[in-house]
């Protein structure tokens, strides 16, 4: 495989752990314009650890992952209280402080006569580990879906259990939910901290993958994007927003013959399919037609 | 998959760093065709500053705030006549800043990322 379909996959799997982060939310009867923020603090952090702190990936993915979690609790708890676009704008606030804040965040050190870290504006360099480890594109790429397919079968566990129909029921109507003494308030939270631990792990593997962030790649561009990846592959399943992610990437990369206007021929197809399909691909009616229908051959 | 992961697993365990730390100079000029830059990237090694000869290097270059959005097909570099120095067409989308990421394969591994503020010509 060449060098640019290797980095094309890896991308569709990290950015499938912002699209899942949406998703839950989604779920949870929440849109969230701010989960790029917490992508970003995993990025930060989980750089700060392996190339300032010398930590293994694996426990740098971790602590970014308990990051994430403890930010997007914080910020839950006051955007919580907030209802539909209302909380909507003010996770979009919410994410432009944290740029801000990583914009002002400096802290360097010398390693092996370079300076390493966060620079501010400038961004954060020589985030080397996979590279110093001899870790090869197609082992992080496995290494990455590897992750996704374990994300997708704990989400696959939750559906089946009282949690998964609690968090759909929450979702869905929270006053009948609330009758019922399902805690919506806390229910909410938990899964803003989840989401926001999952964000970090994709954060976390983008800086290691790329070797370099900077405040600019966590603006509302990739805020936009990861709604729409939940939104385009549908709120069904769990499956729906990695659909979402093959397709937006899929489709900016096969728009190329429009170059620098694809955006535009990008954005206008991706109306159009929200237009025919508001719930996305995979909706719940589409999820439901196709386990009725695989019921039905079982028993048959 | 299995023993990728494994491979996968036991180098996160393992404690020391390979390799070697390259640096690079780049200078990109705009040809006759809009958007359309040659680059020429001076590749050294980061603590001696020795030029680096036969490296395999591609270059593909993203906007930082719109990473998997704007994004240059990475191509290959070809060495120029001196050591060292490798040149590459950049095909662009706009103008405007742009992270260039310099991929080296060999003789090391390493990946160089320079930032390069492409303006329109007046």
């Amino acid at each position: 495989m060449d060098e640019y379909a290797l980095g094309v996959l890896t991308n569709v799997g990290l950015f499938s752990f912002l699209a899942l982060s949406a998703y839950l939310l989604l779920v949870a009867g929440e849109m969230s314009f701010g989960q790029q923020a917490f992508f970003g603090v995993g990025a930060y952090a989980a750089g700060i650890g392996t190339a300032m702190w010398g930590w293994p990936l694996p426990v740098a993915a971790l602590a970014a992952m308990a990051l994430g979690a403890a930010a997007a609790w914080l910020v839950g708890l006051p955007t919580l209280r907030l209802r539909g676009l209302y909380f909507a704008m003010a996770t979009l606030a919410a994410a432009e402080m944290f740029r801000i804040l990583f914009e002002l965040f400096h802290y360097q050190r010398t390693i092996d006569g370079e300076l390493v870290g966060p620079d501010g504006t400038q961004g954060f360099r020589g985030i080397r580990w996979v590279l110093e480890r001899g870790i090869e594109q197609e082992t992080f790429l496995a290494a990455v879906w590897a992750l996704v397919l374990l994300v997708l079968g704990a989400f696959a566990l939750v559906e089946r259990t009282r949690l998964g129909a609690t968090l759909r029921m929450v979702g869905e109507d929270p006053e009948l939910a609330a009758v019922l003494g399902v805690n919506v308030a806390r229910v909410k939270l938990g899964v803003a901290a989840a989401a926001g631990a999952l964000a970090a792990l994709g954060g976390a593997l983008y800086a290691h993958h790329n070797t370099y962030v900077e405040p600019r790649n966590f603006d509302i561009m990739l805020g936009v994007h990861s709604l729409a990846y939940a939104l385009i592959g549908g709120l069904g399943t769990a499956l729906g927003p990695l659909l979402g992610v093959a397709l937006d990437i899929g489709l900016l990369e096969s728009t190329r013959v429009f170059q620098g206007y694809r955006m535009i021929v990008f954005g206008g197809l991706v109306a159009l399919l929200l237009i025919v399909r508001p719930r996305g691909l995979l909706d719940e009616l589409t999820v439901n037609r196709v386990a009725a229908a695989l019921r039905r051959r079982r028993t048959a | 998959m299995l023993r990728t992961l494994l491979a996968a697993a036991l180098a996160a365990l393992a404690a020391p760093a390979l390799g070697q730390r390259l640096a690079a100079d780049v200078d990109c000029k705009p040809t006759k065709h809009d958007l359309v830059y040659d680059c020429r990237i001076a590749l050294t090694e980061a603590a001696s500053r020795k030029p680096v000869a036969g490296a395999d290097v591609s270059v593909g270059a993203d906007m930082p705030s719109m990473p998997m959005a704007h994004n240059v097909r990475p191509v290959k570099a070809k060495p120029a006549k001196e050591p060292g120095l490798y040149t590459a067409r950049l095909e662009l989308e706009m103008y405007g800043e742009w992270a260039l990421k310099l991929n080296v394969r060999s003789p090391v591994r390493d990946v160089i990322v320079k930032k390069i503020d492409f303006r329109e010509r007046p």
